[in-house]
């Protein structure tokens, strides 16, 4: 049994049920109605079972199911703009908010006042942050942000985090702490992911472009690759050497890296249905079929093929609990647009 | 045409479409003009959650200059059914188009386009058309008046 939150563009989120064979139908279960403009980011913790959601109100929320309801728990978030994205950390007791007020708000449950309480990051942004990303050791976090730069701050909170998870490739690290800024894009940066290892990280930028930062830490190496497709919004690693990425081309892309460790485009994921019925053996037929698809009005030639109709902003797996290890990768996710 | 949702930073709980403000530089693009010749041209600028389209029509006399205006003006004035179009065009331009992120979420983007190269190929049929039935209604009342004369 799965369940799938989401927002269809407005202030509620919704959460939808299907069964694990590929051709159930998704019911939709709950509607969570709290905030007061629009959701900006979900995630759903699988381990502790919570949903976190933040909005273009300023506000984020921490909903737990109980019983047969979903009841929501406000968070101080303490931002006077917009909160773009939400992220669990792997360990499920802290959460990031990324917000348009240049700031990053890291969020953690306080047991004697029962509520979540945040820690700002106020330093360092120069514009709206994008998308966050926690790295597997539940302190580093990276952030991306329409200053086209990514970085990656230290999250580590006394009383939270045990003190051995401070000490990272890095070294001993402070709370909000900038250690390293990348400045490959040329455009805004969205979408930002680490590889299951923590040892990889990948974020695309809008000139087109996805980077792949390996060995992330004091002497990190990057490899960019400009694609002579529309700009991508989101990647999603499936494995140490498997990544997917979705964009304005309404079509997943598959990227790899081999032995060598280089990073390549490898596919689109999603068949382009051609217009044409005929089956197209031989090439000559294939490209008498493709003048014939020409010929036609030309106002449907640039009609979208694929399974999405727009743009794909979100992607997120869809693995159960017990496929949560870093070798085994990740074989199901969704995309939103 | 690579538009999203994005909430504004100056204001709090606004969105607004940045290319219109241009509060923060960072969130825009640089803008592209393409002209045709000296008297058609076509500013497009950009940002993160908007797109301007400007455009000079072609106005080789007086007659079409007046036709052009007075069209041009009609169409603006009805902008709220055309959705896309602006009120008012830019300064040193016919009519400007502004398409945020929520038209597109509304409508296909290939369709947007559609329509926007539509709209330049009809304006010139258009003023074309009016300028020949102008002159025509005029030779024919001239016609008419001075016919009493002879």
């Amino acid at each position: 049994m799965s369940m799938v939150a989401l927002c269809p563009n407005n202030n509620e989120v919704h959460i939808y049920k299907a069964s694990m064979d590929s051709n159930s139908v998704w019911e939709r279960v709950y509607v969570l109605e709290k905030h007061e403009q629009l959701v900006s980011g979900i995630d759903w913790a699988p381990k502790s079972n919570k949903i976190v959601t933040c909005s273009h109100d300023r506000n984020s929320y921490v909903w737990s199911l109980e019983g047969d309801q979903w009841q929501a728990t406000l968070v101080i978030l303490r931002l006077n703009r917009a909160a773009t994205s939400v992220e669990w950390s792997p360990q499920e007791n802290k959460f990031v908010v990324g917000s348009g007020a240049k700031t990053v708000c890291v969020c953690y449950y306080e047991e004697d006042n029962n509520w979540w309480v945040s820690k700002l990051i106020r330093k360092k942004h120069h514009s709206t942050i994008t998308s966050v990303a926690w790295h597997p050791n539940n302190v580093l976090l990276a952030t991306t942000s329409t200053d086209s730069k990514c970085r990656i701050f230290s999250a580590f909170i006394k009383g939270v985090d045990a003190r051995k998870d401070a000490t990272t490739a890095f070294g001993d690290v402070k709370f909000g702490e900038e250690l390293i800024q990348l400045d490959l894009a040329c455009g805004w940066s969205f979408g930002v992911h680490w590889s299951p290892s923590g040892n990889s990280l990948a974020y695309v930028g809008h000139d087109s472009t996805i980077h792949f930062v390996t060995d992330v830490g004091p002497n990190p190496r990057a490899r960019s690759i400009s694609l002579r497709h529309l700009p991508l919004r989101d990647v999603l690693f499936l494995s140490e050497t498997r990544l997917v990425a979705g964009g304005f081309d309404c079509n997943p892309m598959l990227f790899g890296s081999d032995k060598s460790r280089i990073w390549e485009f490898i596919s689109f994921l999603d068949e382009v249905k051609r217009p044409a019925e005929t089956k197209t053996d031989t090439v000559f037929a294939a490209a008498k079929g493709k003048f014939k698809w020409l010929g036609s009005e030309p106002f449907e030639e640039n009609a979208p093929t694929t399974t999405h109709e727009n743009c794909i902003t979100m992607i997120r797996s869809l693995a159960p609990l017990s496929e949560r290890n870093p070798e085994k990768s990740i074989e199901r996710f969704s995309t939103s647009g | 045409m690579c538009l999203q949702n994005f909430p504004c930073q100056e204001v709090e709980r606004h969105n607004k479409p940045e290319v219109e403000f241009k509060t923060c530089k960072e969130l825009l693009l640089n803008p592209i003009l393409i002209c045709r010749n000296e008297s058609e041209k076509c500013l497009i600028e950009s940002s993160i959650n908007s797109l301007r389209i400007s455009i000079k029509v072609k106005q080789a006399d007086e007659l079409e200059n007046i036709l052009a205006k007075k069209f041009l003006r009609f169409l603006s004035m009805r902008a709220e059914s055309f959705q896309v179009l602006r009120r008012k065009p830019v300064q040193g331009y016919d009519i400007s188009f502004l398409i945020t992120n929520f038209h597109c979420e509304e409508m296909f983007k290939h369709r947007l386009i559609d329509f926007v190269v539509a709209f330049m190929e009809g304006i010139d049929k258009e003023i074309s058309e009016l300028k020949l039935s102008v002159n025509t209604r005029g030779r024919l009342v001239a016609t008419e008046f001075l016919r009493q004369f002879t």
